[in-house]
């Protein structure tokens, strides 16, 4: 359904652009009015195609679903997902503000508590990681590849 | 003669010790990738291409073409000891080496492996050096709408030998397809799809769609475990390995035959060459023809080193045919190929007919790599490192991870020295988790993505030379040959079906 959502917004802007044809020849909107048209057509198949197949598994199958609990969801993302998401997201922006180094060691504390499976558990360990990984992430980058990056200081 | 020298060039550049450490430092982070459960090569080579902005061209494909090769037969090491395929390239090795190992063979399955692994690595980088000067002489005879149809013909094949889910793709390679036509039109000064953003004018940069669908997308896959390690402690004391025992005995390598060594690494680097197929299609055909004309048959999925051998060599074997579409025409069939076709354009090169033979001193260490790698370090890891491959493959998850999210978001930064290419990465990782959880193949959408400006452009640039008459791609001779084998394979693929009956599929029917 996203899909579908992005194509319509792809196809109206597509269109926008001006006519597929001028003068027997192909212009900048030909190409994505074109793309734009078999993308719905593809994802009505895959749409009818899902349709069937949810038919003939609740007829073969009508208590499958009890079998096993489900991992907890939120708008089709894992709660670890949208941890990794909002992490990434918080770096991103602290990145440009407060520079490579307190920003990737935070960052880098917060994923490992997250895929180690807690805060509280190794931390002291995790606090190592955290300082040798941005360690090794700046000796790779600013020293060993001459990449400038931001510091709390270069603002 | 100018081609031969320039390849032995090729070797002689190996001897600088940086490229030589290069080399090597791939290979055994393409073991490392290719070995751990969840992380391929191809993401390996995803992390390395940020690096490659510093680093000089040649060392960069040559440490490319080392952990391509190594991620193809590291995949054997979890496969056979723990029955989990580091890579989907040894899911055949499985079928073969973990009944070995609960035999107590698996030292000798995993030298099975590398054996099978380094002839056919080393024919398939050999034939590359063989074919791809004559790939580059018939590619030279392709005109522009020939070369729509060339691209076209990839894109239905990368399509369609997505078994099971053609529909989705379709979705994937069209969602490519439209990311790549935002920025800048291709024949025209017009800004498409930028929705008002001047960022978006130069359109999507290649760096933050392969990061983003590799490397943030297996991030927020692995973020649903709970393990702490890659792989699961236990199982590698009930794994031990001596290092003796790595040699396969000569009555079994006979046994094999010379004739399944060759066959099967022809069969890999034909496939190779087919756009979309890879190493795991490469394996499944090798195995599945070394099945059927084996002396038995029966043997195959109770541990039998013919099958480990055919797989393997065909697996290794495609890495040399992969680079022959890319390098000769510019069109990368699988991910590592594209990947190695950012290497190039970053540093301003562009594959095509003619950079065979302008740029072959570029390239040929890249073969030598290839060549090397399989032939001295495929063997000489495993006797080394063989005994602790399992304890190295066994690492802290969120020490590993983090590392990864911190070399993928920061590498996405290198190239315009600006966060908004990273704020891309994970959009496109977001975007490329939600198709991996839905068993879209992320490997359309990035093959979309690169074919798409070239298709565009050669469709609009051959009708404007028959002044919009659609019928110049059938009457064009190199145009109608791509459209009418377009049509062959779509038969053999979709229509007609391969109908060989696998050791897992009629166990999974038992």
């Amino acid at each position: 359904m996203v899909l579908a959502v992005i194509t319509l917004i792809y196809l109206i802007s597509a269109i926008r652009l001006g006519p597929p044809m001028r003068d027997g020849n192909m212009t900048a909107s030909f190409f994505p009015i074109a793309i734009g048209v078999v993308m719905l057509l593809a994802l009505a198949a895959a749409m009818a195609h899902a349709i069937r197949g949810s038919r003939g598994v609740t007829r073969a199958k009508p208590a499958a679903s009890d079998d096993a609990p489900a991992a907890r969801q939120y708008l089709g993302l894992s709660s670890g997902a949208i941890g990794v998401i909002l992490l990434t997201a918080g770096y991103l922006l602290a990145f440009d503000m407060i520079g490579y180094f307190v920003s990737t060691f935070f960052y880098v504390l917060l994923l490992c508590s997250l895929f180690g499976g807690g805060f509280t558990k190794g931390l002291v360990s995790r606090i190592i990681a955290a300082v040798v990984i941005t360690l090794a992430g700046y000796l790779l980058f600013e020293i060993i590849f001459q990449v400038r990056l931001p510091t709390l200081w270069s603002q | 003669m100018d081609s031969i020298s320039g390849l032995l060039g090729g070797f002689a550049a190996l001897a600088n010790p940086e490229t030589l450490l290069y080399m090597i430092g791939g290979f055994l982070i393409g073991t490392f990738f290719g070995a751990v459960p969840g992380l391929t090569s191809v993401l390996a080579i995803a992390l390395l291409l940020p690096l490659t902005y510093s680093l000089d061209v040649t060392t960069a494909l040559v440490a490319c073409a080392s952990i391509f090769m190594a991620g193809m037969c590291s995949g054997s090491i979890t496969a056979t000891t723990i029955n989990i395929p580091g890579a989907p390239s040894s899911m055949m090795t499985a079928l073969e080496g973990y009944p070995m190992q609960q035999r107590g063979e698996g030292a000798k399955a995993l030298g099975h492996a590398a054996l099978g692994s380094m002839i056919g690595g080393s024919l398939g980088a050999l034939l590359l050096m063989v074919m791809a000067p004559l790939a580059a002489d018939v590619a030279l005879l392709i005109r522009t709408p020939g070369k729509f149809s060339l691209i076209a013909f990839a894109l239905i094949v990368i399509i369609i030998a997505q078994r099971g889910s053609v529909t989705k793709g379709m979705i994937a390679t069209l969602l490519g397809l439209m990311v790549a036509t935002i920025g800048i039109d291709v024949v025209q000064p017009l800004a498409r799809f930028t929705f008002g953003s001047s960022v978006l004018i130069q359109g999507i940069d290649m760096m933050p769609l392969i990061i983003g669908t590799f490397a943030i997308s297996e991030l927020l896959i692995q973020a649903d475990s709970r393990s702490d390690r890659t792989v699961d402690p236990s199982k590698i004391q009930a794994a031990k390995v001596r290092r003796r025992d790595f040699i396969p005995p000569f009555s079994e390598v006979r046994e094999i035959g010379m004739m399944r060594y060759l066959k099967s690494a022809v069969i890999g680097y034909a496939v190779g060459i087919l756009p979309g197929a890879g190493g795991s299609m490469a394996a499944f055909v090798s195995y599945a023809e070394s099945m059927r004309s084996s002396k038995h048959p029966e043997r195959y999925g109770k541990g039998n080193p013919e099958g480990i051998a055919a797989a393997e060599c065909a697996n290794n074997s495609m890495c040399g045919g992969a680079f022959v579409p890319m390098l000769t025409f510019g069109i990368p069939g699988d991910p590592t190929t594209a990947i190695v076709l950012g290497v190039l354009v970053i540093n301003g090169l562009q594959p095509g007919p003619q950079f065979m033979t302008q740029q072959l001193d570029l390239i040929a260490p890249m073969f030598a790599s290839l060549f090397v790698s399989a032939l001295i370090l495929i063997p000489l890891t495993l006797y080394l490192l063989g005994p602790y491959f399992l304890k190295i493959v066994s690492i802290r998850r969120d020490v590993l991870y983090s590392s990864i999210a911190i070399v993928a978001l920061v590498g996405s930064y290198v190239a315009t020295y600006s966060t908004f290419q990273m704020a891309l990465a994970l959009v496109f990782g977001i975007l490329a988790y939600f198709l991996r959880k839905q068993n879209y193949p992320s490997v359309c959408l990035l093959l979309g993505f690169v074919l798409g400006p070239s298709l565009e452009e050669y469709c609009r640039r051959s009708l404007s030379i028959s002044d919009g008459n659609p019928l110049i791609f059938v009457t064009s001779p190199d145009s109608l040959f791509f459209l009418a084998l377009t049509l062959v394979f779509f038969y053999f693929m979709v229509i007609r079906k391969p109908k060989t009956r696998l050791p897992q599929a009629e166990a999974s029917e038992t």
